[in-house]
Parts: structure tokens; C-alpha cells; sequence
């Protein structure tokens, strides 16, 4: 029986460097959100916040908590809180968003 | 052995159980999320108002220095399963100065928060007096509340890193040293990442 790709070639771990990489994006993007909530962006600067930590929290995540090379069910638990909480989130827009007064 | 990465020696069960641990977490800022946007949602003025309060130093710099204790944690974990303990030992203290670091910062910030009357509870004066002073208020209690949960997960996470300095110091059972590392890593991570969320629903609504 063949196997299959992934299981001959397991990720490699990221270097040291690679870490120190993933710290200087992240002081960029820090910089990058702090300086655009200077500028009027007609309602979407906290758009644009969110989606920068979204970015920020997946490097930390991805890199950081070795998510980049972490087993399945580790992946699969990571993944569900942040599923519950998106969830829950949507339920209770939809239900304060469509309130009549 | 590969002087430049780590050879992976992680325990998937271990790491599995604090995961669940973690989304348990993410769950409970969740429902403080969910206060948020919806007290956002009915004061938007106000917490745009509100936010110009409080200090933007103060919050971007204490941002960068946990997301450099994230790095210095995650390095500390690289370091021990390199076998590079001597390393570890600098990297842990240099992450718990970080987080004390934050912590000082956060406090001296609520002292100025109390100086400018911004505690919004009901026997003490509150300084603004936009038009709509219960959003205002509503804010306050919001950041309070979210910063103080956020910081006393960071003082868990402190204790942490203390008793994993003992630890690897120690170096009774180095396996076991680098799996609870790479364990209390994950905590810290996920502390960082609340902050990462809470900076800008807090300090950066609007600057313009």
C-alpha cells in the first residue's frame, strides 16, 4: 500500500529565524492598524482592524502554537471554539440586528 | 541534529486536552464579546466618544510587548526541545519580565483612567458628558471588564511561567520540562491572542 505524501513528508519545524520572522510581520501589522485608525476610512476602519487581527491572531496560531505543523484532532480542537464562538456571534446579530422597537 | 529547528516531541494527547481547554476560553470572552457588540451597536457615538479616552500609547505599546513575550514563550519551547537549556533559562525569565511589564503598564494606565474619573460606577463621579452619557458609561464598564478578565488570565499565565522556570532549572525530568513549556506556551498564546482583539475594540475605534 502506497502512502500518501503527508505521511512521508511530515512538516518541517520552523527555524529560530522563521520565528523572528513572524514577530517582525506581526510588529508591521500592529503598525499598519494603529496608523489606519488614523485615517477616515468611511465606516470601514473597524473592518479593517478586525481583519488585522484576524491576521495577527492567525500567525500567533498558525506559527507560534505550532498549529502549522500540529496533529489533525489538535487542528480539529483548535478550530471548534473558534467555530462555537463565530456562531453564537452570528445567532446573536441575527437576533439584535432584527429587533423592532 | 539540525542546529537551526526543533526536532518535534510533542504529546498530541496532552496538547489535544488543553486545545478543548482553550476553546472553553475562547468561549468566555466570547460572551464578553457578545456584550460588546451589542452595547456597541446601540451606542455608537458613544463608544467612539468613549474610546478617544483612552491611552493609545499606552495600549500599542503594551500590544508590542505581548506579542514579544509570544515570541520569547514560543522560543523558550523551540529551545528546550533543541536541547538548548541554558537558552530556555534566558528566554523564560525574559517572558515573565514581559508580562510583568504589561501588567505595570495596564495598571498605571487604570491609575489614570481613576485620575480622570472614567470609573463608571455609581458612587463615583464620571467625567464625560457627551450626549449620551449611558453609552459612555456602558463603554467603561466594557473595558473594565474585559481588561481586568484578560488580566487576570495574564497573572495565571505569569505563575505559569514562573513555576516553569523552577522546572527547567530543576532538570529533573527534561521531557517532561519541554512538554509542560510547550503547554504553558499554548496559554500564553491564547492570552495574547484575546489582547490582539481587545486593542483595537477598545483603544481604536475612532482616532479620526
Amino acid at each position: 500500500m502506497t502512502s500518501t505524501p503527508s505521511q512521508q513528508e511530515p512538516i518541517q519545524p520552523l527555524p529560530v529565524a522563521g520565528y523572528v520572522w513572524v514577530w517582525l510581520a506581526l510588529m508591521v501589522l500592529l503598525g499598519l492598524t494603529l496608523a489606519s485608525s488614523y485615517i477616515r476610512l468611511d465606516g470601514f476602519n473597524t473592518a479593517v482592524n478586525f481583519v488585522i487581527a484576524g491576521m495577527k491572531a492567525g500567525l500567533v496560531a498558525y506559527f507560534f502554537m505550532r498549529l502549522r505543523s500540529g496533529d489533525a484532532l489538535v487542528r480539529i480542537a483548535a478550530v471548534i471554539g473558534v467555530l462555537w464562538a463565530f456562531t453564537l456571534t452570528a445567532l446573536t446579530l441575527v437576533d439584535v440586528l432584527t429587533r423592532r422597537p | 541534529m539540525n542546529a537551526t529547528s526543533a526536532t518535534v516531541r510533542r504529546n498530541t494527547d496532552e496538547e489535544v486536552g488543553l486545545w478543548v481547554f482553550l476553546a472553553t476560553e475562547v468561549l468566555f470572552f466570547s460572551v464578553l464579546l457578545f456584550g460588546y457588540v451589542v452595547t456597541r451597536i446601540h451606542h455608537p457615538q458613544a463608544f467612539a466618544l468613549a474610546s478617544k479616552h483612552t491611552d493609545i500609547v499606552l495600549g500599542s505599546v503594551n500590544t508590542a510587548v505581548l506579542l514579544t513575550s509570544s515570541l520569547t514563550i514560543a522560543l523558550s519551547s523551540v529551545s528546550l526541545e533543541m536541547g538548548r537549556r541554558r537558552a530556555a533559562l534566558w528566554l523564560l525569565p525574559a517572558t515573565l519580565v514581559l508580562g510583568a511589564t504589561f501588567l505595570a503598564l495596564k495598571f498605571l494606565e487604570y491609575a489614570h483612567d481613576i485620575h480622570e474619573q472614567l470609573v463608571p460606577l455609581p458612587w463615583l463621579h464620571f467625567s464625560l458628558s457627551g450626549p449620551d452619557v449611558a453609552g459612555e458609561r456602558l463603554f467603561f464598564y466594557m473595558y473594565f471588564v474585559m481588561t481586568g478578565a484578560h488580566a487576570v488570565h495574564l497573572i495565571v499565565g505569569l505563575a505559569l511561567v514562573a513555576a516553569m522556570i523552577v522546572k527547567v532549572a530543576r532538570n529533573e525530568n527534561p521531557d517532561h520540562s519541554c512538554g509542560a513549556v510547550e503547554l504553558t506556551g499554548l496559554y500564553w498564546h491564547l492570552v495574547d491572542i484575546v489582547w490582539i482583539f481587545l486593542y483595537p475594540m477598545l483603544y481604536l475605534i475612532s482616532r479620526t
